[in-house]
C-alpha cells in the first residue's frame, strides 16, 4: 500500500549530473507546464465548488425570482434544529446504546494496540459519545423540526449504509475467499459475479425494478410456482429498503470482491507454509494469517464502501422515488429535491455542506490509517 | 520472517480457502472439487439470473409479455425489440451524446492525469508537496454533493445542455493523478537519464519514454474512467434538461416513470440491454484492466 507519502518521498533524481543539464529554472517551468491543463480543471470544478457551496450555504438563494439575500447560518439552523427542541437522556436509547457499544469496542481494540493509537482511541470515543449525546435532542410535545425530512433522510441513508456495508464486504470476502485458487474457471466465476457492476445504474434498476414486480415479475412468478401471491417489494415501506439493498448488493459486490481477491494474492505464501507446518487448520489459518494479512484491505473496502452508499442515489431515486411515503428517500436525494423541486439553492447547499463534513471525516481516518500501514 | 520463494510453494498449501488435501476424514480431492463447482455454478448461476431475465424478455414479443412475463425463457421468441430499439424516441441521440461525453472524458482525463502525475513524480520544483496534498485532498470531497454549485456554474453561462457542461466537471478526477503519479514515481531514473544527457527537452522525454511505459496504467485509468462516466447518473440528470441531451443513463432511466402500466416491456427491456452493451463490450475486452484499475485506484498495489 503507498500512502500520498510514500509517493513523494524517493528521490527524484538518480545522478547529480543532472543538475548540469537541466536548471532548476526549467523544472519551475516544466512542472507547472505539466501540471497546469490539470490544476486548471481541477481549481474550476473541484476546489471552487467546494468554496462556492459553503459560500451559497450563507444565502437564502432562490433558482427562480428574488435576488440572492445574506441569512447567515439561518440555513443551517433550518437543517438541524425545530421548534421547542428538548434534551433527555435516554430518547432514542436504542441506537444510543448500539454507538456505544461499537465506540467503546473500536475505543478498547485501537487502545490495547502497541503504537500510538491511543489518541485514535480517544477521539473514537468522543466522537461516538458525541454522537449519542447529540441524538438526546427531540422536538418537545408542541415542538417539530424544522425540517423532519432531512432527519428521515438521514437515518435511511445510515440504515442503507448500516446494512449494506456488513453485506457487501462479507460477502465480497466470502467469494474472494472461494475463488482464490488455481482451480479450473476460477476467472469465469469471477467474471459473472463482476460483470453487474460495470451496468448503468439505470439498467440496473430496470431489472430489479421487474424482477421485483408483484404481478409481473420473475421473483412473483416464482411464488406463484409454490402457489403464493406475488409480493409488493418496493410498494411496501417495510420491504423498499431492503429490496433496494438486496439491489445494491447484485450490482457492487463484484468491485469489492476484486479487492479481496487482489490482497488475499498479496498475502505471504511462505505464511501458510510455516502455518501448516505448525500443524495449524484451516480455521487457524484464516484467523491468524488471512485475516491479518487483510487488514488493510479491510480498512480500505470498509471506508470506500461507506463512501459510496452514504452518497446512494440512482437506484433509489429510479426505483422509489424516495417512497413509499418517504421511507427510502436518502441524503442526496433530499439535496437534489431541496435544489431542483423547492429551489431553495442555499439550503441544498448547506445540505451539501453536510454531507461533505461528514465524508471527509470519514476519510480523514482513512488517511490516518493507511499512513499508519504504509 | 522468513521468505520462501513463491515457486517452491505448492498452490494447495498456498491457497487458504482448501484445506490440505492429506488430511484425515476429507473427502478424496475429486468428490470436493465436484462439490466445490457445484456449488459456483449454482451461485454464479444466481448471479446471472436477472441479466438473463433481461436478455429473454429482449427477445420476447410484447404481447406475449402482455399476458405472461413471469417465466425465465423466453416463451415465444422475436428480434422485433432489438431491431426497434433505435426507431423510436431518442436512443441514438443518447448513444451519441454517451459517446461523445464517454471517450473525449477519458482520452483527456488520461492525458490530463499522465502530465500532472509525470510533474508529481519526475519534475522537482519547489510548492510540489504541497500542490500534490492539495490534490489528494480532492479525494475527500463527495463526488456527488457538489452539484449545486456546479449547476450554478453552467447554468449561469447558459451551458446547460452541452457537451461542456456534462465533459469538463468530470475531468476534475485526483484519484487518476493518484494513480498516475504512483506509476511514474516507481519507473527507475536512469531512464531518463539516458535521453537527458542526449539533450532531449523535457516534453520529449514524456513523450516518447515516459508514456510508453505507462501504458498498462494508463489503460487501466482509461477503463475504469469509461465505465464510470458511462454509468454516470446525478450529474448528466442535473445539467440535461432536455431530452435530446440526456445520456444513455439518464435516458433509461427516464423510460421507467410508470412500471406497472408499462405495454412494450420487450421494449424496454431491448432498450437496457443495448445501453449497456458497450460496457459489455468493455467488459468482456478489458475485465483485467478494468480490475487493475479499480485495485489502483484504491492505492492496493
Amino acid at each position: 500500500m503507498t500512502s500520498s507519502d510514500t509517493v513523494l518521498r524517493r528521490p527524484v533524481t538518480a545522478s547529480p549530473r543532472r543538475k548540469q543539464t537541466l536548471s532548476r529554472r526549467t523544472d519551475v517551468r516544466d512542472g507547472l507546464l505539466f501540471l497546469a491543463p490539470f490544476l486548471l480543471v481541477y481549481a474550476l470544478f473541484l476546489l471552487y465548488p467546494v468554496v462556492q457551496s459553503v459560500i451559497i450555504s450563507g444565502f437564502k438563494w432562490d433558482l427562480l425570482g428574488a435576488k440572492p439575500k445574506f441569512i447567515g447560518l439561518d440555513n443551517y439552523t433550518h437543517m438541524l434544529w425545530g421548534t421547542d427542541i428538548q434534551w433527555s437522556p435516554g430518547h432514542a436509547w436504542v441506537a444510543q446504546l448500539i454507538i456505544i457499544t461499537i465506540t467503546l469496542l473500536i475505543a478498547r481494540s485501537l487502545f490495547l494496540r502497541a503504537g500510538r493509537r491511543r489518541a485514535g482511541a480517544v477521539a473514537v470515543a468522543v466522537v461516538g459519545l458525541g454522537i449519542a449525546f447529540v441524538l438526546g435532542f427531540h422536538p418537545g410535545p408542541d415542538g417539530a423540526w424544522n425540517d423532519a425530512n432531512f432527519w428521515t433522510s438521514l437515518q435511511n441513508t445510515l440504515v442503507f449504509t448500516l446494512v449494506s456495508t456488513p453485506l457487501l464486504v462479507g460477502l465480497g470476502l466470502g467469494l474472494a475467499l472461494l475463488l482464490n485458487n488455481k482451480r479450473k474457471a476460477g476467472g469465469f466465476y469471477r467474471a459473472i459475479f463482476f460483470l453487474p457492476y460495470v451496468l448503468p445504474v439505470s439498467a440496473v434498476t430496470l431489472i430489479w425494478s421487474y424482477m421485483l414486480n408483484p404481478d409481473r415479475g420473475l421473483i412473483a412468478g416464482f411464488l406463484n410456482w409454490f402457489g403464493l401471491s406475488g409480493i409488493p417489494f418496493l410498494s411496501d415501506p417495510n420491504l423498499a429498503m431492503p429490496s433496494i439493498i438486496v439491489t445494491t448488493v447484485w450490482w457492487s459486490v463484484g468491485f469489492n470482491l476484486v479487492l479481496f481477491l487482489a490482497g488475499l494474492q498479496d498475502v505471504e505464501p511462505s505464511l501458510y507454509e510455516a502455518a501448516s507446518l505448525d500443524g495449524a487448520g484451516y480455521w487457524k489459518k484464516f484467523q491468524h494469517v488471512t485475516i491479518p494479512g487483510l487488514s488493510h484491505v479491510f480498512v480500505l473496502v470498509i471506508i470506500t464502501q461507506v463512501i459510496a452508499s452514504f452518497q446512494v442515489f440512482g437506484q433509489v431515486y429510479i426505483m422509489t422515488k424516495g417512497g413509499p411515503g418517504t421511507s427510502t428517500e436518502v441524503l442526496i436525494q433530499h439535496i437534489y429535491e431541496a435544489g431542483f423541486k423547492n429551489y431553495q439553492l442555499g439550503y441544498a447547499s448547506a445540505l451539501s455542506v453536510f454531507l461533505f463534513v461528514v465524508m471527509a471525516a470519514v476519510s480523514a481516518i482513512q488517511f490516518r490509517l493507511i499512513a499508519k500501514d504504509a | 520472517m522468513v521468505t520462501v520463494a513463491p515457486s517452491a510453494v505448492a498452490p494447495d498449501t498456498a491457497v487458504p480457502s482448501r484445506p490440505i488435501p492429506s488430511k484425515d476424514g476429507q473427502p478424496p480431492k475429486r468428490a470436493r472439487s465436484v462439490r466445490y463447482h457445484a456449488f459456483l455454478i449454482i451461485a454464479a448461476g444466481t448471479w446471472f439470473l436477472p441479466l438473463l431475465w433481461m436478455i429473454s424478455l429482449a427477445l420476447t414479443p410484447n404481447d406475449v409479455l402482455q399476458t405472461s412475463s413471469t417465466s425465465l425463457l423466453p416463451t415465444a421468441l422475436t428480434l422485433d425489440n432489438l431491431f426497434n430499439v433505435f426507431n423510436a424516441g431518442d436512443l441514438l441521440r443518447w448513444f451519441l451524446n454517451s459517446f461523445v461525453v464517454t471517450t473525449v472524458t477519458t482520452a483527456l482525463t488520461v492525458v490530463f492525469c499522465a502530465m500532472a502525475g509525470y510533474a508529481f513524480a519526475r519534475i522537482d520544483f519547489p510548492g510540489r508537496r504541497a500542490l500534490f496534498v492539495v490534490v489528494i485532498a480532492g479525494l475527500m470531497v463527495p463526488r456527488e454533493g457538489m452539484f449545486i454549485p456546479l449547476f450554478l456554474l453552467f447554468s449561469g453561462t447558459g451551458q446547460q445542455n452541452t457537451y461542456d457542461a456534462l465533459i469538463l466537471p468530470r475531468l476534475a478526477a485526483p484519484l487518476g493523478v493518484f494513480i498516475m503519479t504512483q506509476f511514474f514515481s516507481k519507473v527507475p531514473a536512469e531512464m531518463e537519464e539516458a535521453a537527458r544527457i542526449d539533450g532531449a527537452t523535457r516534453w520529449r522525454i514524456f513523450v516518447s519514454i515516459m508514456l510508453p511505459l505507462a501504458r498498462p496504467a494508463m489503460a487501466s485509468l482509461a477503463i475504469f474512467t469509461f465505465v464510470l462516466t458511462w454509468n454516470d447518473y446525478l450529474w448528466p440528470l442535473v445539467i440535461s434538461t432536455k431530452t435530446e441531451w440526456f445520456t444513455v443513463t439518464t435516458g433509461l432511466a427516464s423510460l421507467q416513470s410508470n412500471f406497472a402500466a408499462t405495454t412494450n416491456l420487450g421494449d424496454l427491456m431491448a432498450r437496457g440491454l443495448v445501453g449497456s452493451l458497450p460496457l459489455l463490450v468493455v467488459f468482456l475486452l478489458f475485465q483485467r484492466q478494468l480490475i487493475r484499475g479499480i485495485t489502483l485506484g484504491s492505492g492496493e498495489k
